[in-house]
């Protein structure tokens, strides 16, 4: 019953969004606001049954509702129940239609926010906004439609249950989060064409989509960083970025947002760059869904691309689509969004800004061309070539570094002009640390890396520059006698730039464990229980296999201590587990192995450990053990970008 | 144009071409490699120093040795042809019959011999009714 609620809410929905285009043409013909309400009415109603459908497949996930095709894959009655929940974006048809469930949600949120106070962008915004829903609605209705029941000769006696890899909390968790990203990114898309189309670019619109963007890379930021943090505590290759073409379609609409965030400020200030801002807000989306075709349709083998249904195509189409009405609207309004103004000076705040847009964009250019190489080379000659990611390494490690540096320059620059003598003054302090830090480096380091020398002098420049400016604020806030009184005030008294400062401090923790990378060292080893191995400074012994049949699984436990060999004292003790699912099944093909690692993690490195086979006659265990350094301040400074960028889009109380 | 947009048009030209440089014109160097399919590797006498290949693990192929556990070898099929690889070293969980895996190496004597060793990753798992339990 509930299910053909579902079922009926989407075509509904299909039905009202097209409604909303008459609608929309009426008013466009006859100039009656009338008109113009319907059609909103329309939109906010496609939206609610959105809602319906969601909350309807919510509900058939809980109560196991294995007549659905789609309940039946992804959960079981054994699988927990957050896990059923989690399945509404497991797969195809439930993350498509989770995807129309949050464009709703903006798109309500966008409705009675936004254009209660920008009501000159309101017909354009339908427009687009109808368009981007009636793509997502055709697609949950004809291609994958998450009610579809299971052919009719067949009863289902328990479904499939979720792929034990995806049973962790990081990795229910980050595709949504990324999905929030992806999808708010749609309505910087709009605002941005809907604001130049209709010639209204206005001081409160610079500031709407400046919040709304805060809001988006939030969460593209905290998606990108937990899909890593997932990785690396669970896929068990010791790392948490590899250049997959899917990570890079995370990463490109980041890029290019994150260079709209930057030059926005500058039409905030002095209201230039309007083509350019155009041009870095509406290309953010149109990212997103090159990234969703990329990974959707198959067309580039990734490790983690979904098999192809027929999106390819439909994709396609609705990227070119996106691209040419925005290629479009940007000739027709070229000369709209053309300003007089010039920036002229290298040694100006908008000149840092223009850099940071350069670096960012370049970025963006060398991912896309490395990700998109394949298809390309062999559309030209037919040569499949694969990119590695020694490519995106050798590229990126030094535009990162360039970028890295500029993060602390443009804090010392002033608007429109910087004198030299200022410069001097303002540069001394950061760039002697910066060289001391270096020089340090050199004396006390056994082997000289390049990458990580200019690093870690990048590292030590920005973080003096930026807690330089702190102190500076700090120091004129003197007039309050308590020293925590003084410093929540300096922080409150610019939530803007403090909040941007903690983001960027948090990309320079980044950098400190991008840095350890370079020092990442791993052993593959076979003991019995009983042996022991020396490696890279440690002793591992192996005390015990033991097995032990579990509720869902089957594991053997190993069980190793480490012992710092410097001082001989015993440091962890790892336990590092082989799993495997569906054991008791008679079949072989249908058990699935899985290496629990174990990780004893601090802050200087982690010593990262896999049980990856048991050979039970000879009762040798193999394992793996990589110690990285620093990468804590990965997650570290992650947190930190998220945590700053929410303190720049709280709503200061002024404001409210 | 002024100084600021010149140098930026410079700068922005110089790297582009620096790209195209390295995914183009060394071809054969340690950034890219050339993505084979069995059916063309199976015709392929020659020695290739770089290879990247995918297709599917052939049912009852794989064979671990006796005195090592981390060596391996297997045949890779796609259709009707399939390509022996060896390879040593840690083995993905996902490494079974019929599994779909991207193997990079270097073909010689029409044996690959890998050194690195994929199968499709899950993060989509697209279950299909095949497993469930019918009646």
């Amino acid at each position: 019953m509930v299910s053909q609620i579902g079922s009926i809410a989407i075509s509904l929905a299909g039905g009202l969004i097209f409604s909303s285009f008459i609608f929309l043409g009426l008013f466009k013909k006859f100039k009656n606001q009338t008109y113009l309400q319907v059609a909103e009415r329309s939109i906010l109603a496609t939206s609610y049954c959105i809602f319906l459908a969601f909350f309807c497949l919510l509900n058939e996930l809980l109560i196991s509702n294995f007549n659905l095709q789609y309940v039946a894959q992804y959960t079981s009655y054994e699988t927990p129940v957050f896990y059923k929940v989690t399945a509404l974006w497991a797969g195809q048809a439930g993350s498509l239609l989770f995807w129309s469930f949050i464009t709703a949600l903006f798109a309500v949120t966008y409705i009675f926010t936004t254009l209660k106070k920008l009501k000159a962008l309101k017909f354009h915004s339908y427009i687009i906004l109808s368009f981007i829903f009636s793509f997502f609605i055709l697609l949950s209705n004809f291609i994958a439609n998450p009610f579809e029941p299971v052919s009719s000769d067949i009863v289902v006696q328990n479904g499939n249950g979720l792929n034990p890899l995806l049973q962790n909390f990081f990795m229910a968790i980050h595709p949504p989060i990324l999905y929030v990203g992806f999808t708010g990114s749609a309505i910087i898309f709009i605002m941005a064409l809907a604001a130049s189309i209709s010639r209204d670019i206005s001081f409160e619109w610079v500031q709407s989509i400046r919040r709304w963007s805060l809001f988006v890379w939030t969460f593209l930021s905290a998606g990108i960083i937990l899909g890593g943090y997932w990785a690396y505590n669970e896929l068990g290759w010791g790392g948490y970025w590899a250049w997959d073409p899917v990570e890079n379609s995370s990463l490109m609409p980041w890029l290019t947002l994150t260079a709209f965030i930057h030059s926005s400020m500058i039409q905030e200030k002095r209201g230039m760059l309007k083509k350019w801002n155009f041009l870095l807000a509406t290309s953010t989306y149109i990212l997103v869904i090159l990234g969703t075709f990329i990974t959707r349709s198959g067309v580039i083998s990734s490790v983690h691309s979904f098999t192809a249904e027929n999106l390819g195509p439909m994709f396609f189409t609705f990227l070119a689509i996106l691209l040419l009405y925005t290629i479009f609207w940007f000739f027709k309004r070229k000369s709209y969004l053309d300003t007089p103004d010039k920036i002229d000076s290298f040694t100006s705040r908008e000149g840092g800004f223009l850099y940071n847009n350069l670096i960012l964009i370049l970025m963006c250019f060398t991912i896309m061309w490395g990700t998109l190489f394949p298809i390309l080379s062999e559309a030209w000659d037919g040569n499949k070539i694969y990119v590695g990611a020694s490519y995106f390494n050798q590229l990126n490690i030094p535009i990162g570094l360039v970028l890295l540096f500029l993060m602390g320059i443009g804090p010392l620059l002033s608007w429109n002009y910087t004198s030299q003598s200022v410069l001097f003054n303002r540069f001394k302090l950061p760039l002697s640390i910066s060289f001391l830090s270096g020089l340090g480096y050199i004396i006390f380091s056994s082997l000289f890396q390049l990458y990580v020398f200019v690093a870690i002098m990048g590292v030590s420049f920005t973080l003096s520059s930026i807690l330089g400016e702190f102190y500076k604020s700090f120091k004129k806030q003197k007039n309050s006698s308590n020293f925590l009184h003084s410093i929540v005030k300096m922080f409150l008294s610019n939530r803007h730039k403090n909040g941007g400062y903690i983001v960027h401090i948090g990309i320079v923790l980044l950098f400190i464990g991008f840095i350890g990378r370079a020092f990442e060292v791993e052993k593959e080893f076979s003991l019995s229980p009983g042996e022991q191995i020396y490696f890279s400074n440690y002793v591992f012994k192996l005390n015990s296999i033991k097995s032990e049949a579990r509720d869902n699984h089957y594991a053997f436990l190993s069980e190793i201590d480490v012992v710092d060999s410097s001082t001989n004292q015993l440091l962890t003790n790892l336990k590092p587990e082989k799993r495997i699912y569906f054991y008791w099944n008679s079949d072989p093909e249908k058990r699935q192995p899985h290496s629990e690692l174990d990780i004893y993690s601090t802050i200087q490195k982690d010593i990262y450990s896999i049980f990856s086979g048991y050979d039970a006659q000879k009762n040798i265990g193999y394992f793996k053990i990589m110690i990285n350094p620093l990468v804590n301040w990965v997650w570290i400074g992650g947190v930190l970008m998220v945590i700053g960028s929410l303190f720049a889009f709280w709503p200061s109380r002024r404001n409210s | 144009m002024n100084k600021v947009t010149t140098s930026t048009l410079i700068i922005f030209t110089l790297i582009a071409g620096w790209v195209f440089y390295l995914t183009n014109i060394k071809k054969d160097n340690s950034l890219t490699v050339r993505y084979y399919s069995i059916s063309e590797l199976a015709k392929e006498s020659n020695d290739i120093q770089k290879i990247k290949v995918g297709g599917y693990i052939k049912p009852n192929s794989i064979n671990i040795s006796e005195e090592d556990q981390l060596k391996v070898s297997f045949f890779v099929y796609q259709n009707n042809d399939s390509v022996k690889v060896t390879y040593y070293g840690i083995r993905p969980d996902l490494f079974k019959d019929d599994a779909e895996v991207v193997v990079s190496g270097s073909y010689t004597n029409n044996l690959i011999s890998a050194t690195e060793l994929q199968t499709k990753c899950a993060s989509r798992y697209e279950g299909d009714l095949k497993n469930i339990e019918k009646i």
